[in-house]
């Protein structure tokens, strides 16, 4: 299979969130980056599909500023076979349309078999990159996969529902997936893997140079909410006391 | 079971800090210059290379300009030159400025720097010249081949809580390589075990450790002057505490602002970070972070004990560099520029090392050789005794500084060398003084352990068998719950210890994924009965600008 992995570089969980004084984005000086969590596991998803099916190249794509460097030389350690690095210079793009137009322009001439995306973001959490490149690249498409399985030209996927539910769906290929986190065993890079990775190949492509369109919708304000804590004591007899409670619990809180 | 990795190698050096980097990347070049086929990697536990870098930091650009003579024309990510700088002796309410600080104490052409970001240019610098540096793999075991030591074992991943494999369970690596330089920073885990089998310390002063706690905090726009320097001393610490406060102005109006202080103070009951909160309820301290936000928080400790608790540097097979050999200069209160040179002269022993094909100590030990005969010494051997005249307190200590100044660092202005003693051995039985009753922690200007943790990023995987080993957690319960009042739950700065339980039930409990690897349980520890070892790969914290 040859398949095309969109990665992308997102604040670290445990980074402190903060800022910029312009209000429009964070502060960056006090993030450390990591690879999304649900495209880490994309990742091992399209090693492992290879791996299964006997062969076939794996290409991480990653757009963002010269920072995403690091987890593009991840990809490569942990095991894909090259990279294509869309860049950007300011923080990045934020309208999922343009991404996924970018995304699209700059691997619809490879002619992948698979498209393989985290399900979501964990900054902007959009979730909406994978479905739009399948309907750009005219591709079948799932979300929320939890399983694959090659099928000869299909591949059949395992797609979690609500409430422990989960459906099988069987696509022809070429597809694109958007891929839940925790279907795989993800892989540490091994040593020698982070030594090849240096020989490996990542291609830079301007993302001036592909034809994205005009963004529609952008950041305008990010505010941190004021954690508020407000403790009521209800007193009085306990009939009267319920009474409020199931007030509170209903019509406040709205857990009843 | 997947297998256990084998690279081989030529030089590997432990810990991607500056000692290494600088070390590595002058060995690359020699290597080039002489033609020499042979590869040089390094080994970091973080996740990146940094993320475990905290100083305070005023670097000397001496060994940054050795090594990148261009160095004003690269982008190398300091802060500022030093533009201001200021000493001041503090009483509880008020600041009296030094009317004199003597040119050795002075900063001028030196910069505020982030090692953060110094280390992550030095790494970036290292890679671009064709070294590997493998993040996220900790040294825990040295390999050896008889007394030569042959190579680095690398931490196992995914171990549970009970010690046994989980599904992704792989094992460490073994790299072999011709020399194994340890540049683990302050009391390195490796460091430690080898200088126990060898007895490296043997007829040298035992090694005195202080530790640095800061926090980063964002000021108002326009408020503050990037490489604004000031120094503290008395407030909070007093005078029979070494140590003192420091204040830096960086770029984009962060105030770098933190203290430090001697881990041989005598009072069980001190709690460093709790000092550090109250250096910030002194008025003058608090007017300079009014109205900014703290983001970030770290600790770390640091080698205070000076030239005559360096260590033998070397064994067959293996060196010592930087902090983990001791080198700072406690008077200048730096040691980066004194890292990065000490690995630069052990590549040079290195590259020598190659030509004659000879990895022994007799060999390897050309490094020391090249210490003694570098302006590393002559810096180090000047302030020989600056740390060993606190133990009387902060007026002798000034005095014997001063009086150093003129007679080239002897002691008490007479004699060669003076002793160190063991800090963790200074501190006296008995009841704790109390000294934080009026700490309160607002979370605004001033912050519990826990809070501060938050601002360090701190994460461990929960699920492995906690990095801290306790020997005999028994005595926790009942030797030093008597003796000490357990000074693990207030020396360690991230709230990592714990007792809990009452009567039968009283135990030690350890919160290790608060672990900020300061070392400071390591070496503070009255009984010693506490290892630091390094816990799964990528764990820790994840400093960026520290």
């Amino acid at each position: 299979m040859k398949i095309a992995v969109l990665i992308k570089q997102v604040p670290g969980s445990d980074s402190p969130l903060r800022l910029n004084p312009a209000g429009d984005w964070i502060d960056e000086n006090v993030v450390a980056y990591e690879m999304n969590e649900s495209d880490s596991y994309a990742l091992e998803e399209a090693m492992q599909i290879n791996e299964r099916s006997g062969g076939g190249e794996v290409v991480a794509v990653c757009m963002g500023p010269d920072r995403v460097q690091k987890i593009i030389r991840e990809a490569l350690a942990k095991g894909a076979d090259r990279a294509i690095h869309i860049k950007e210079n300011d923080h990045g793009e934020t309208d999922p349309l343009v991404i996924a137009k970018v995304l699209s322009e700059a691997v619809k001439s490879e002619e992948f078999d698979l498209v393989l995306s985290g399900l979501q973001s964990d900054d902007l959490g959009m979730g909406q990159t994978g479905v739009l490149i399948g309907e750009m690249l005219g591709m079948a498409t799932a979300t929320l996969v939890m399983a694959t399985e090659i099928q000869d030209r299909n591949i059949k996927v395992k797609r979690e529902l609500e409430a422990g539910w989960f459906q099988w769906v069987t696509l022809p290929l070429p597809a694109s997936l958007a891929i839940q986190s925790g279907l795989n065993q993800v892989r540490y890079p091994s040593l020698k893997g982070i030594m090849g990775a240096k020989k490996k190949e990542i291609k830079v492509v301007e993302k001036s140079d592909l034809n994205g369109g005009d963004s529609k919708q952008s950041l305008t304000n990010l505010h941190i909410p004021k954690a508020e804590k407000r403790t009521e004591m209800i007193s009085g007899e306990a009939d009267q006391s319920v009474g409020r409670l199931v007030e509170v619990l209903k019509s406040e809180l709205r857990v009843l | 079971m997947p297998e256990r990795e084998v690279l081989e190698l030529d030089v590997l050096f432990v810990g991607a800090g500056p000692a290494s980097l600088a070390g590595a990347i002058k060995l690359n070049r020699l290597f080039k210059e002489s033609g020499q086929d042979a590869s040089v990697a390094v080994l970091e536990k973080a996740a990146e290379v940094g993320a475990h870098s905290l100083s305070g930091a005023i670097v000397d650009p001496r060994s940054i300009a050795e090594l990148f003579p261009n160095y004003k024309e690269l982008n190398i990510p300091v802060e500022a030159e030093v533009s201001e700088e200021r000493m001041y002796y503090l009483t509880e309410k008020k600041k009296l400025p030094f009317p004199y600080v003597p040119p050795s104490m002075r900063h001028h052409g030196c910069y505020v720097t982030s090692i953060g970001k110094l280390t992550r240019w030095l790494g970036e610098q290292a890679e671009n010249e064709g070294i590997d540096i493998f993040c996220g793999f900790p040294g825990t075991e040295l390999i050896y081949d008889a007394d030569t030591v042959i190579g680095v074992r690398t931490g196992d991943r995914g171990i549970d809580k009970h010690g046994e494999q989980k599904p992704q369970f792989e094992p460490g690596a073994d790299i072999h390589a011709k020399v194994v330089v340890l540049g683990e920073g302050t009391r390195g885990s490796l460091t430690k075990q080898l200088i126990r089998k060898f007895d490296l310390m043997e007829g040298k002063n035992p090694q005195v450790w202080a530790i640095g706690i800061k926090e980063l905090w964002q000021m108002p726009q326009g408020t503050v002057t990037p490489g604004y320097v000031a120094h503290t001393m008395n407030f909070p610490l007093g005078h029979d505490i070494f140590g003192g406060g420091f204040i830096y102005g960086m770029q984009n109006d962060i105030l770098d602002i933190g203290l430090v202080i001697g881990l041989d103070y005598k009072n069980p009951g001190i709690d460093p970070h709790h000092e550090f909160q109250r250096l910030k309820m002194h008025p003058w301290v608090r007017s300079l972070i009014e109205g900014g936000e703290m983001v970030s928080y770290g600790a770390k400790s640091l080698p205070e004990g000076g030239w005559f608790s360096i260590p033998k540097l070397t064994v067959d097979g293996a060196m010592l560099i930087g902090d983990s050999a001791g080198f700072m200069n406690g008077q200048r209160l730096k040691g980066i520029h004194l890292a990065m040179k000490s690995g630069m002269l052990a590549a040079e022993a290195i590259a020598e090392a190659f030509a004659s094909n000879d990895f022994s100590d007799a060999s390897l030990n050309s490094f020391a050789d090249k210490v003694n005969g570098s302006w590393l010494k002559d810096e180090l051997w000047k302030v020989r005794n600056f740390h060993q005249g606190f133990d009387r307190g902060l007026l002798a200590g000034l005095m014997n500084s001063g009086l150093g100044l003129f007679t080239g660092g002897r002691g008490w202005g007479l004699k060669n060398k003076l002793p160190s003693h063991n800090g963790h051995e200074l501190m006296q039985k008995g009841a704790a003084a109390e000294r934080y009753a009026d700490l309160e922690f607002d979370g605004k200007y001033i912050f519990d352990k826990v809070t501060d943790v938050y601002h360090s990023a701190t994460s461990h995987e929960e699920d492995q068998v906690p990095h801290l080993h306790v020997s005999d957690p028994d005595i926790c319960k009942t030797k030093c719950a008597e003796e000490y009042g357990n000074p693990c739950e207030k020396f360690c700065p991230a709230d990592v210890y714990e007792m809990t339980g009452e009567g039968e039930d009283r135990r030690l409990q350890i919160n290790f994924s608060n672990c900020v690897h300061c070392k400071t349980c390591d070496i503070m520890d009255p009984y010693q009965i506490i290892d630091w070892v390094p816990p799964e790969g990528g764990d820790g914290p994840a400093w960026v600008n520290l």
